[in-house]
């Protein structure tokens, strides 16, 4: 009986002994919750009807988070069977339903209110440290989540409290969303359809412009320094299937015929064509050859390989510009 | 017209990603380059007529000076390490930059061969040909070239590390799906077209050949077969590409040929990714041109003209036996992993008749690419786990992020987490 007070006084807010339960709660969380938390039989009696586990072995206690009280499962049938109704515990008269009760993790009932709180706190403050810029801002931010954690759990300025987190919760919830992040990546990217402007207007006249943020900015319940700005993730960009490369001729342009006579003759002869020969590769490669020196620049090629770190700037420039240097042709032949 | 286009390549701003490098402007200033700088190799080739000859004695050897000091210099960039592997013609060393320990390569040194004693091997001599053009991320990186004392060439390649395509498939601990080898299949079909777009045929096309770079994408290596577009009328040899890996028209003893020979080769690569086993096997190229015919059909005039007239279809030719093609079906069945728009490059790029054989442009543009799936980013490409050294690394790396963690923990205030024990 005494200790079912106490366990009512803890849920009522009596003044727990702070420094103390932090490794309590953690030495009790790592034990894996028993279903059967009386250990001594003759205390154990339900606060409604009197039957004790002396009597009836099996017998189970459960709580409601609503209030706390503990009592047994056939009480809770009884009276919660046809819908809510009071907690039947003298003075409490909170309406309870028959879902919400459990049994109890911990023996220790105040213990047991403290974890649903933290718990519920750490659904709401779920950042972590890379989510700030620099470790003092994430201290602070923990200090902040604390300081919740015991309002509640001390029922100091709870209504207040609740009403903050609510709005937090909502602005998280707000923010993570990818509809609203569309939308205010619609309305960023500049509108560049016809007639854009007009139908902006209109949407400003009828007051349905999205703005997602302007919400959070009032009242966000908290607001916290030193977050690291989230980036969008880029688009996918659209397929190139030559990841970005192109070779096109510069200085010259490349017809689908030329009428030499004995490259025609060539192109027309059996062997070729039989195997597969192809006079178009042939007129791109001679081309080329011919034109493609056109944009080299040995004083560039010079230049930028001066400017790189490592002297892997490419081996073929260094031949260009030995090459270029005397009188021979930039054929790669010659340089052996 | 040409005026207008240099204008616009030489302004900064509109400086397209283009290869060959994007052509700038410049004006003729004055060059500090040092005068001609032939390798060393010349001075071992006193037999022919050599530049020594035309060139007098004291500006021959102030030349030779030079170069030997430019080849010292570019050796002494890096470490030669512990040998990774031989081959036929070459032995492979790992190695590093003498700078940057962290920049790792592999140094490919020539083997001095009793045949070519007043020169280098002809793959040698393509392979730098072709891989100090060719710069793509798809395609195997040469860094430098020196040479050693004895005379010994060495190219500095990419480090590899991670195996190739042929051994992957050959895995059986390697999974992969779809995307994966649409995802090898795009780059692979990437390199060849850079190859040709730059007009060169790789002619040695194979799951071996084709190497997995550190960060998942896969590079064309081994350009030792490589060649330029050879002018019409100049023969080339038919001789070349891995057996199981070439084409139609080379095993006809075609000699002009074009970049279809490359095409053919990469689709086998891309059916066995699929099949996770060779597609046309053979011991003798009589069999393999059976293998083909098998799956592919007997070539005739109607369906690839002229092809009678190349020289050795007439030896395996049975008017009596002309065997037909695989229907549609048998690829559905056996490649069905690509999809049918898969199946449709893939018989594109496996087509008899080289002239009707997709090109590496259309291979590109073909929707297969585009189409859903979208092919795996690289960095999520399934591969084969490294080895011993490679599960070193990994310890030592898990190992510096755990203590990096417990350190960052001490001066944090504990957060505890009671959102686990949610219900």
């Amino acid at each position: 009986m005494s200790r079912m007070s106490r366990a009512v006084n803890g849920a009522k807010g009596g003044a727990p002994e702070g420094g103390g339960l932090l490794p309590n709660i953690r030495s009790l969380s790592l034990s894996s919750p028993s279903k059967h938390p009386a250990t001594d039989p003759s205390s154990e009696v339900c606060p409604v009807c009197k039957s004790g586990t002396y009597l009836n072995r099996n017998m189970r206690f459960l709580v409601n988070p609503e209030c706390y009280h503990k009592m047994c499962e056939g009480c809770v049938d009884r009276i919660f069977s046809h819908g809510p109704a009071p907690c039947p515990i003298a003075g409490c008269n909170r309406t309870l339903r028959k879902a919400k009760f459990r049994s109890p993790t911990f023996e220790d009932l105040k213990m047991e209110r403290e974890v649903d709180i933290r718990k519920e706190v750490a659904s709401v403050f779920n950042k972590k440290q890379a989510d700030f810029e620099t470790l003092r801002d994430f201290n602070d931010y923990l200090e902040t989540v604390e300081e919740v954690t015991w309002n509640l759990i001390l029922d100091m300025d709870v209504e207040e409290t609740r009403e903050r987190l609510r709005k937090y919760r909502e602005a998280q919830k707000a923010q993570n969303s990818s509809t609203t992040r569309r939308a205010l990546d619609h309305s960023q990217a500049s509108d560049k359809r016809k007639g854009a402007t007009q139908r902006k207007a209109l949407d400003v006249s009828s007051g349905n412009t999205p703005e997602p943020f302007a919400t959070n900015r009032e009242d966000t319940g908290f607001s916290f320094r030193g977050l690291i700005k989230r980036k969008t993730p880029e688009p996918p960009k659209s397929f190139d299937p030559f990841d970005g490369w192109s070779i096109q001729p510069q200085y010259h342009i490349l017809q689908d015929k030329y009428d030499v006579g004995w490259m025609t003759a060539a192109g027309k002869d059996a062997n070729h064509s039989a195997g597969g020969y192809s006079m178009p590769a042939f007129y791109s490669q001679v081309l080329c050859d011919a034109f493609s020196g056109f944009g080299v620049f040995v004083e560039d090629e010079i230049k930028a390989r001066e400017t790189q770190a490592s002297m892997d700037a490419g081996v073929g420039t260094r031949n260009a510009a030995m090459a270029a240097q005397g009188t021979k042709d930039v054929n790669m032949d010659d340089v052996f | 017209m040409n005026t207008n286009k240099i204008q616009h390549v030489s302004s900064p701003a509109l400086r397209l990603p283009l290869s060959p490098r994007p052509n700038p402007s410049g004006a003729g200033a004055k060059l500090e380059v040092p005068e001609a700088k032939p390798l060393t190799i010349l001075r071992a080739s006193k037999s022919s007529v050599t530049i020594e000859d035309t060139i007098p004695q004291d500006v021959f050897e102030q030349a030779v000076d030079q170069s030997e000091a430019l080849n010292d210099q570019v050796r002494e960039q890096f470490v030669v390490g512990g040998r990774l592997g031989e081959g036929t013609y070459a032995i492979v060393y790992a190695g590093y930059y003498r700078q940057n320990p962290e920049h790792r390569v592999a140094i490919k040194k020539i083997k001095l061969n009793a045949e070519f004693k007043d020169g280098i091997a002809m793959d040698a001599i393509r392979e730098i040909k072709f891989l100090q053009e060719l710069e793509h991320p798809n395609i195997i990186k040469l860094h430098a070239v020196f040479s050693t004392k004895d005379q010994n060439l060495s190219l500095v390649l990419e480090h590899l590390p991670y195996g190739d395509l042929e051994a992957l498939w050959k895995n059986k601990d390697v999974a992969y799906g779809a995307a994966d080898i649409k995802a090898w299949a795009i780059m692979l079909a990437n390199a060849v077209w850079f190859c040709h777009a730059n007009h060169v045929l790789h002619r040695d096309i194979k799951g071996n050949n084709i190497l997995i770079g550190p960060d998942g994408g896969i590079k064309l290596a081994d350009f030792g077969l490589a060649r330029g577009f050879a002018d019409p009328g100049r023969p080339m040899t038919n001789q070349v590409i891995t057996r199981f890996y070439r084409p139609p028209e080379l095993l006809y003893g075609a000699r002009y040929y074009s970049g279809a020979v490359d095409i053919w080769s990469m689709g086998i690569v891309i059916s066995e990714l699929c099949i996770r086993n060779f597609l046309v096997p053979s011991n003798t190229d009589i069999e393999q041109i059976t293998a083909i015919e098998d799956i592919f059909g007997t070539p005739t005039d109607a369906d690839w003209p002229f092809v009678s007239t190349l020289p050795l279809y007439k030896m395996t030719f049975d008017p009596a036996n002309i065997k037909r093609p695989r229907p549609h079906s048998w690829w559905l069945q056996t490649m069905g992993i690509l999809g049918s728009d898969g199946i449709d490059l893939l018989r594109g790029m496996l087509t008899m008749n080289p002239l009707l054989r997709l090109d590496s442009q259309r291979v590109l543009y073909h929707p297969y690419f585009a189409n859903a799936p979208r092919p795996t980013m690289k960095e999520m490409l399934p591969r084969a786990g490294g080895g011993l050294k490679q599960t070193a690394e990994d310890h030592v790396r898990m190992e510096s992020e755990r203590v990096e963690r417990f350190e960052r923990g001490d001066k944090v205030a504990r957060k505890l987490d009671f959102g686990a024990m949610r219900n």
